[in-house]
C-alpha cells in the first residue's frame, strides 16, 4: 500500500510532535477478515508513530487477543487505545477510537496524542473536580462520519 | 474527560464502519455523543460545561448553579 501522508503533513506532524513528553503506546486490534478499513488504520498508525520517537504502536489480533480487548474494553475492529507508558507498564486512559480516524478525526487523533503524552487533560478546574468526584462509570460515545 | 478519571472511557466511534451501532441511537447529526447507552444524548459541539451538566443529568445528579 503507499504511504498515506505526504511528505508536507508529515513534516508538519513531527514539528508538533517536537514538544511531546511522555512516551505514548498505541494499543491497536484488527481483524484478519471482513474488516474493510483495518489495513489503512494499522498502516496510519504505524506512519504516524515513525515521526517521534514517544510514539509506539502494538498490533493486536481482536480475535487472538480477546481477553486483552475486553480489559480494555474493545468491541469492534479496527479500534485501539492511546495508553501511556510508564516504567514499563501502561496506562490506559479509556481515549478510544472506533474506526480509521481520517478528515477532522486525524487532527484529534494527533491532539489526543499530544494530550496523552502530556497526561493532562487541558479542561478547567471545575470539570476536574466533577470528574474527580463521579462515583458511577460515564461511558461517552462521539459519533463522528468522516469527513 | 477520560483522561481525568478511570471511571470515565470516551469512545470515538466512526459511523459508517460502525453503522449498527449508531443506529442504535439513531444518530443522524454529528458529532452526536451518547452518554451511558444512551440515558443522555448531545448533539452537535458543546461547551465543555454544557456536557458536565448533561453528564450530572444522566447519572441523577443535580445540575451545576445556573450560570457556570
Amino acid at each position: 500500500m503507499p504511504e498515506l501522508l505526504n511528505d508536507e503533513i508529515k513534516n508538519q506532524i513531527r514539528e508538533v510532535f517536537n514538544g511531546l513528553d511522555k512516551p505514548v503506546q498505541v494499543e491497536y486490534f484488527g481483524k484478519e477478515n471482513d474488516c474493510d478499513y483495518c489495513a489503512e488504520t494499522q498502516q496510519l498508525l504505524e506512519e504516524v508513530a515513525a515521526l517521534s520517537d514517544r510514539l509506539e504502536v502494538s498490533v493486536h489480533d481482536i480475535d487472538v487477543d480477546a481477553a486483552l480487548a475486553a480489559q480494555y474494553g474493545i468491541e469492534g475492529a479496527p479500534s485501539f487505545t492511546l495508553t501511556g507508558k510508564e516504567d514499563g507498564h501502561l496506562v490506559d486512559y479509556g481515549v478510544h477510537y472506533l474506526g480509521i480516524p481520517s478528515g477532522h478525526e486525524f487532527t484529534s487523533l494527533i491532539n489526543d496524542l499530544i494530550m496523552v503524552s502530556s497526561r493532562k487533560s487541558g479542561l478547567s478546574d471545575a470539570t476536574r473536580e466533577f470528574l474527580k468526584s463521579l462515583k458511577d462509570p460515564v461511558h461517552l460515545q462521539v459519533f463522528i462520519t468522516p469527513t | 474527560m477520560a483522561m481525568e478519571s478511570p471511571l470515565v472511557q470516551a469512545d470515538m466511534v466512526e459511523s459508517y464502519e460502525f453503522q449498527e451501532l449508531a443506529e442504535r441511537y439513531g444518530v443522524g447529526g454529528v458529532p452526536h455523543t451518547v452518554i451511558n447507552d444512551g440515558l443522555g444524548n448531545v448533539v452537535g459541539a458543546v461547551p465543555e460545561g454544557y456536557l458536565v451538566d448533561e453528564i450530572r443529568q444522566a447519572l441523577g445528579q443535580p445540575a451545576a448553579t445556573p450560570g457556570d
